[in-house]
């Protein structure tokens, strides 16, 4: 009994610092722009939008977290095996991935934007300088949670996968929930706040990005100030329902009909999650109510 | 052909001298590996059914990239590749957690472990939609929903493909997952016994000593061949896809072909690697 109390315990601890990792990957990927809407970014200046955004998006989200993840753990298994203090040793192996980071963003940045040179955008230093600083912190809370996550997971609840090789895993995993919940509301909610609340963006208005802010031109530091009101929470709020319910599932249910309990916890567990879907589905449709009159499936039906 | 890139028709069928390249591809792999350490057949054909599963559950997994991210095409706003392999190592870790406990537990955790990442990941992006930035779900590829009957066309915004994840996509979602979880969790398991098996012998030390490097080897094996199988699926994608009422759908046999002649190449490569 005390034994599944200390797995959940453990459980819940993970799930919190889950929850911390995904909020503030998605704030650092919507700073740094390396989500999908990057594209946006990108194509701006070429449709004769100047602007003054960060765009260091050269691979996607999940590889680029899982590359830095797996970094830092490795640096901090490596220090652990030559009998380092584990806090020390997490914290030396985030640090060293920050820096990576760090790197990996200034190059990105310099060479996306110089690229776009015969478009007149040009590359400004003061962003360079202020925007890399905050991405690099953001990381580091993002990294430094997800390693002390695996951490946990191995050391208290007895994976048997090496500390690198659990940070590649949860580092592909955070950045893949954090992309897929966090860039729709940096893409359409803050690119493009001058279209209509409560629509799709027209494929006609690629590229027309906002570049004003409230005072001056806009830069990605009110994105990070934006989007981690909505995007960052829901990012991190799925990422740690997720590392939660994988950890859960398995602590309470295994013991049960020779492990099979825990995969029929994990069937259940699904089918939850997808009625509340639907449920949020109807809510819209009869919310929202359709945008033009249904005749015309009327007609065909 | 959609606005967005990437065609909207449907498979453009099965090349029948590529097919028998993939094929042999796949027997010299099994032959070989006949002919040097017989005992280690079946892990092959698993891991070969493994890149297959992989290959096919990508398929139903709803991807967008970056329209869905502004609302111009129904989806998750990331990469086929990236998102399925989110979904299946999630899977591998609950697969390889389970592992003691036989092949059918093990296959079964690492299933649902991929499907709950996908369950939640789906839910929560449908979640920003409507609450976030007020869009409902609409797809633009069909008129109604094949499982709840919902009409589309109304939903639309002007001016888009659709957006939000409909439920069919979220089903597939869901089932990709599943598909993705076990698939990666089968690779591991059988490159796993192998190791297991060989590396003792192999190296002169005891099994107990080698349980780590085991399982470290199996781990990254399967992570690698995971993301082959997904990559290489992503390119018959090409794009967006919505899930299996999508058009591109149709085209899963020839990925299916494909990763199966890759996943043989690396699975050789990863057992020869222990007994040569």
């Amino acid at each position: 009994m005390e034994e599944i109390l200390f797995g959940i315990g453990i459980s819940a601890l993970a799930g919190a610092l889950a929850t911390v990792a995904g909020a503030a990957e998605d704030t650092e990927s919507d700073i740094g722009s390396q989500g999908d809407p990057n594209s946006q970014v990108q194509l701006a200046p070429q449709m004769g939008y100047i602007h003054r955004i960060y765009n260091k998006a050269v691979s996607g989200e999940p590889p680029a977290y899982g590359l830095w993840v797996a970094l830092a753990a490795g640096i901090a298994w490596a220090l652990m095996a030559i009998q380092y203090n584990a806090i020390l040793a997490l914290i030396i192996g985030s640090a060293v991935a920050v820096f990576v980071q760090g790197v990996y963003a200034t190059t990105a940045y310099l060479g996306r934007t110089a690229s776009l040179a015969k478009f007149e955008q040009p590359v400004y230093i003061d962003i360079l300088k202020s925007v890399t600083t905050v991405t690099m912190a953001h990381a580091f809370v993002a990294v430094f949670t997800t390693v002390t996550m695996c951490f946990l997971i191995i050391e208290a609840l007895g994976h048997p996968f090496p500390l690198p090789l659990m940070g590649i895993v949860w580092g592909i995993a955070l950045g893949a929930a954090g992309s897929a919940t966090g860039n729709p509301f940096y893409g359409k909610e803050r690119q493009y706040q001058k279209y209509a609340f409560g629509a799709g963006l027209p494929i006609s208005a690629s590229g027309d990005i906002v570049r004003y802010a409230e005072a001056g031109q806009r830069s990605s530091l009110d994105n990070g100030w934006f989007t981690s009101k909505g995007a960052g929470p829901a990012s991190g709020i799925c990422f740690g329902l997720i590392v939660f319910f994988e950890l859960w599932r398995t602590i309470l249910f295994e013991p049960f009909a020779a492990g099979w309990g825990a995969v029929i916890a994990g069937a259940v567990i699904i089918i939850v999650f997808m009625v509340i879907d639907r449920f949020v589905e109807t809510w819209a449709r009869k919310t929202y109510g359709p945008y033009t009159t249904e005749t015309e499936e009327e007609a065909t039906a | 052909m959609s606005a967005l890139g990437g065609g909207s028709a449907g498979g453009e069928g099965i090349n029948p001298t590529a097919s028998v390249i993939a094929l042999v591809i796949v027997l010299v792999s099994v032959g070989i590996i006949y002919a040097l350490y017989p005992a280690a057949l079946i892990p092959l054909i698993g891991v070969i059914i493994g890149g297959v599963l992989i290959s096919f559950g990508v398929h139903f997994v709803p991807v967008g990239g970056a329209p869905a991210a502004m609302g111009q095409a129904p989806g998750i706003a990331t990469g086929v590749a990236m998102l399925a392999a989110g979904g299946g190592l999630a899977g591998l870790f609950g697969g390889a957690w389970a592992a003691e406990l036989g092949i059918w537990v093990a296959l079964g955790a690492g299933a649902m472990g991929g499907g709950l990442l996908m369950a939640i990941t789906c839910l929560m992006v449908n979640v920003v939609y409507v609450y976030a930035m007020g869009i409902p779900a609409a797809s633009g590829k069909i008129d109604k929903d094949p499982i709840t009957g919902d009409t589309f066309p109304a939903y639309k915004s002007q001016g888009t493909e659709g957006h939000g994840l409909p439920f069919i996509s979220y089903v597939g979602g869901v089932l990709g997952g599943i598909f993705g979880g076990m698939g990666g969790t089968l690779i591991y398991l059988e490159l796993l016994s192998v190791y297991e098996e060989a590396l003792p012998s192999f190296l002169g030390m005891t099994p107990e000593g080698m349980t780590t490097l085991a399982v470290s080897l199996a781990g990254i094996f399967a992570v690698g061949m995971f993301l082959v199988a997904a990559v290489l699926t992503a390119y018959n994608i090409t794009g967006t896809i919505e899930g299996p009422h999508d058009p591109k759908f149709k085209r899963w046999p020839r990925a299916v072909i494909g990763s199966s002649a890759a996943c043989a190449a690396c699975g050789l490569v990863a057992i020869l690697l222990v007994v040569i």
